[in-house]
């Protein structure tokens, strides 16, 4: 017999605990928010142990052990290849492309081409990418890291599409967010600056005092700059603004475009080696402006690299950056809109903290809101996290072909394809319209067929009770259960039923929420 | 919930945030009630096509009387004995030799140095600005398309008002106002082979959804099953072109039979988009033949196809092409062109002013250009796009379609017929 959530919450917090949800419904809420679903049975085994100590072991994901994850991650040859060798491989790729478009020209052809080569090399350790993300989304036991990578990869957006950023992207979700993301968020915030993935696509990386002039000969800066033909000739505000915007204070931050201003010439010099030479961070001391500048009342005065290391790590802790963060993390694992409670506690811990990741999100797993009957349910799933939590659902293991992430990308999610330096939205209203959920109950119905975790069941009552406990949690709506009966009278077939039952159970409005 | 559309608009959702519910949610909700009935088939419409990878506005709309554009093209230039002629000074490229009929016929008109007012040269970046609607501005979330779209929900009352044809919903159309990703008509709604079992798992998803309540995804379903019907009418898989309109193999003639076909069916389509690639053409890029000249006839059918199969509904329909940038005025190393500015834009259609070549031509005289080796941009590209939003689709309120930017009528080309 379950405990009720009033003792569970009560013993842990001291707050004033929700209505009539069992301590399964609790559970399976903190599945669907804090991990992409539950899987079979996994409801009741984290209401059995309790759910706050379930969440606990989440935030300390490094000592929860993930063998069956790393196992698979061998499949996932990319995982071998540092940024260097993949800088290689893309201008191995980028000659062959130019030597076959010369000779398609050359016979008059179009330019569609086959790739061969380094070029289809590089295509399938791209492809590689996403399928890790969905491998480890769907696998790994540290739930909430997983669902945490997916948060920063989106706060801090980089499209892998562009340029240069084809090979550093790796190396950014391995080396820049993943080791950070339940960590501070300074130390994040500084790495995702001088991550040479976001020099490039937020073109920091061209960004030069006005006059300045590199202290070697232009053709070598043309040979390492790969894909830019004119030389920089002055400060790029891109970086600074996002930065500003999207990464720290919001967009109701309270800065000027002076701010701006002063914050790229202080980040100018934060550049990318060529990828000969490993297409790491550099900071080009030349291209440095050395002039004071005034910003958000500090003043800079020719300190080189350590005036950006500085204004970020003020940055990461002003109040509109905490607040920022912390709406967006509300967002995330509370609702879309979400109520100002669990804001101010994440901020409170944000301030006490410097901003520990984990004690932020503790503050808000812990909140009220968090818990309230209004808050089950009520978002609905992105692309990413209603395929993800089907598989978890169905016990399928996924596989390390692109079929998944295909079909991430068919139903307008394609992972790390995101151009808009905003990351892919949280909301309901970005994601549900009637082309996606036609698209969301073609893959339900697809998903449906690889099915692990639902036997087949002669009797249709007691068919539909297995797909409510292991698929919903026991959530299915009384609604839904009649539907599903009322389609499965006349299939006799007893493996038809099934698939029928489980495509619609996982197409079906209810499924669509966590 | 009966909230009709009317008593929304009036009350301008101010009112009902009070009530703690959303104003986007209750207008889509809002809309997916009372449809009308018959659908007017008089209703204007925008294809967008997007030229990726920044067509060569020079060997697209030759200037052919201008002695530089030869001197700097000793190899790539069309020569003067091919090109089409327009205007004396202007000509199509010879693979463009299908349109002649229509700048004849006054229903074609080319756009010359337009382009963003900023200066990168960045497929990704300019592709992006052209996109969003907000040149040097990154953190734009939604397309102007979709931004249109959700000022003037007057006629948001179809789930095809606003389609991309490919498999993602592109930048352009991005954002909260509802609009459809369509990779092929004829797959459109739920994959089931046999069309008796797909009507009967449609059906038992549409039940699905009646119960969902009164949210979002109650009105989305309900929008798509309908689209689902209106197509399964409309019957795609009979489609013939009208006239003998012979559209040529590939991506693009199928996907502008495609837009033909649901204009045709009257489903309430106002803005099609569709992508063409392949014009980065670094390369061999070739002058009277050869690379470009193989993707500009491709184009030049497809588009003369789409105009004669539509035939008398051209009258209210405008074609508009667009690229992120053009390329540079001299060719290169490799008898290629490299990342340029201003390029070239052609518009097509009943409504168009056409049989002119618009815009202020800068010249090609060195101190004409920008930054010493590109066309300069004389039109930015939002007087264009605002020039049809406004006079093409009626749209009111351009400040919010592009933000940040007053477009004024005063900087019109002159695109739209009055």
């Amino acid at each position: 017999m379950p405990l009720p959530l009033l003792a569970t919450l009560c013993l842990l917090t001291s707050q004033a605990p929700a209505g009539s949800l069992t301590a399964r419904d609790s559970a399976f809420h903190a599945l669907n928010r804090l991990a992409y679903g539950a899987r079979p049975g996994e409801a009741d085994s984290v209401a059995r142990s309790g759910v706050m100590k379930w969440i606990e072991r989440q935030l300390d994901a490094d000592h929860v052990s993930d063998s069956h994850l790393a196992e698979r991650e061998r499949d996932f040859t990319i995982l071998e290849h540092d940024r260097a060798d993949l800088a290689g491989r893309y201008r191995s790729a980028i000659r062959e492309r130019r030597l076959m478009q010369r000779e398609a020209a050359a016979h008059g052809d179009s330019m569609r081409l086959p790739a061969a080569g380094p070029m289809r090399e590089l295509r399938e350790l791209g492809g590689q990418l996403q399928q890790l993300a969905i491998v480890r989304a769907t696998l790994s036991e540290r739930q909430l890291r997983e669902v945490m990578v997916d948060f920063w990869s989106n706060h801090f957006n980089v499209f892998v599409g562009k340029g240069a950023d084809r090979f550093l992207l790796p190396s950014y979700i391995e080396e820049t967010i993943r080791p950070r993301a339940l960590g501070r968020f300074e130390d994040l915030l500084i790495a995702t600056a001088q991550s040479p993935a976001m020099l490039f696509y937020l073109d920091n990386a061209q960004s030069v005092a006005p006059g300045s002039v590199p202290p070697f000969p232009l053709a070598a800066l043309r040979r390492g700059g790969q894909g830019v033909r004119t030389l920089p000739k002055g400060i790029n505000e891109n970086y600074a603004r996002e930065l500003l915007e999207l990464h720290t204070l919001g967009v109701d931050g309270g800065y000027t475009q002076q701010d701006i201003i002063a914050v790229a010439r202080i980040f100018t010099g934060w550049s990318i080696q060529p990828p000969d030479r490993g297409a790491g961070f550099v900071f080009r001391d030349w291209a440095h402006d050395r002039g004071t500048k005034h910003v958000f009342g500090l003043t800079f005065r020719d300190d080189g690299k350590d005036e950006g290391i500085r204004l970020l790590a003020f940055l990461a802790n002003q109040h509109a950056t905490m607040h920022h963060v912390s709406a967006k993390l509300c967002a995330r694992f509370v609702a879309d809109e979400p109520p100002d409670g669990c804001i101010d506690a994440a901020v409170a811990a944000w301030q006490k903290t410097r901003g520990d990741i984990r004690t932020v999100l503790r503050a808000i797993f812990t909140s009220p809101d968090f818990w309230a009957p209004q808050a089950f349910g009520s978002k609905v799933k992105t692309p990413l996290e209603f395929v993800v939590s089907s598989l978890r659902a169905t016990g399928t293991e996924p596989d390390d072909t692109p079929r998944l992430a295909q079909l991430v990308a068919r139903l307008g999610e394609p992972l790390f394809q995101q151009p808009a330096p905003t990351g892919y939205a949280e909301t309901e209203a970005h994601w549900v319209n009637s082309g996606a959920l036609l698209a969301r109950m073609n893959a339900a119905m697809m998903l449906a067929k690889d099915c692990a975790s639902i036997p087949t069941i002669d009797d249709h009552s007691r068919l539909v009770d297995v797909i409510d406990e292991q698929l919903l949690g026991g959530t299915m709506s009384a609604h839904t259960r009649t539907v599903i009966l009322n389609q499965l009278t006349d299939i006799t077939d007893p493996e038809q039923a099934r698939i029928m039952a489980v495509g619609l159970a996982l197409g079906g409005p209810d499924f669509q929420r966590q | 919930m009966t909230i009709s559309r009317r008593i929304f608009v009036k009350s301008g959702g101010l009112a009902l945030v009070s009530l703690g519910l959303d104003p986007l949610f209750l207008a889509r909700a809002a809309f997916a009630l009372d449809r009308p009935a018959v659908r007017p088939s008089d209703r204007p419409i925008l294809v967008c096509l997007f030229q990726r990878g920044a067509v060569d506005g020079l060997n697209m709309i030759v200037p052919h009387g201008e002695p530089a554009y030869y001197q700097e093209r000793p190899r790539i230039a069309i020569p003067a004995s091919d090109v089409v002629d327009l205007d004396g000074h202007f000509g199509l490229h010879p693979s463009l030799a299908p349109l002649k009929e229509l700048w004849d016929n006054k229903s074609l008109a080319a756009i010359h140095a337009i382009g963003s007012p900023d200066a990168t040269r960045s497929h990704f970046d300019a592709q992006d600005y052209m996109e969003s609607g907000t040149p040097g501005v990154k953190s734009t979330a939604d397309g102007w398309v979709n931004r249109y779209c959700q000022h003037d929900r007057e006629h948001a009352d179809t789930p095809f008002r606003a389609v991309a044809f490919g498999p993602q919903l592109p930048r352009i159309l991005a954002g909260s106002a509802p609009s459809l990703a369509i990779d092929d008509l004829q797959a459109f709604g739920l994959r089931v082979p046999q069309e008796a079992a797909r009507d009967r798992l449609t059906r038992a998803f549409e039940e699905l959804y009646d119960g969902a309540g009164t949210g979002l995804l109650a009105s989305s379903s309900r929008e798509g099953f309908d689209a689902v019907q209106m197509l399964k009418r409309a019957d795609p898989t009979q489609y013939r072109p009208a006239a003998g309109a012979d559209y040529p193999q590939g991506r693009l003639g199928k996907t502008l039979l495609q837009i033909a076909q649901l204009i045709k069916a009257d489903v309430g389509l106002e803005i099609a988009f569709a992508d063409c690639s392949g014009w980065d053409t670094h390369v061999n890029q070739g002058a009277s033949d050869g690379q470009l000249s193989t993707r500009l006839r491709e184009l030049g059918l497809a588009l003369a196809a789409f105009n004669r199969d539509l035939g008398e509904r051209m009258s209210n329909v405008v074609v508009l092409t667009m690229s992120e940038f053009g390329r540079t005025i001299r060719e290169n190393g490799n008898s290629g062109t490299d990342h340029g500015h201003a390029t070239a834009m052609l518009a097509l259609g009943g409504p168009v002013n056409g049989g002119r070549v618009l815009g202020r031509w800068p010249g090609l005289g060195l101190e004409q250009r920008f930054e010493g080796r590109d066309v300069a941009v004389t039109t930015d590209f939002r007087d264009l796009f605002a020039e049809i939003l406004a006079r093409h689709l009626g749209a009111t309120d351009l400040g919010t379609v592009f933000p940040g930017y007053t477009p004024s009528a005063a900087r019109f080309l002159g695109a739209i017929r009055r």
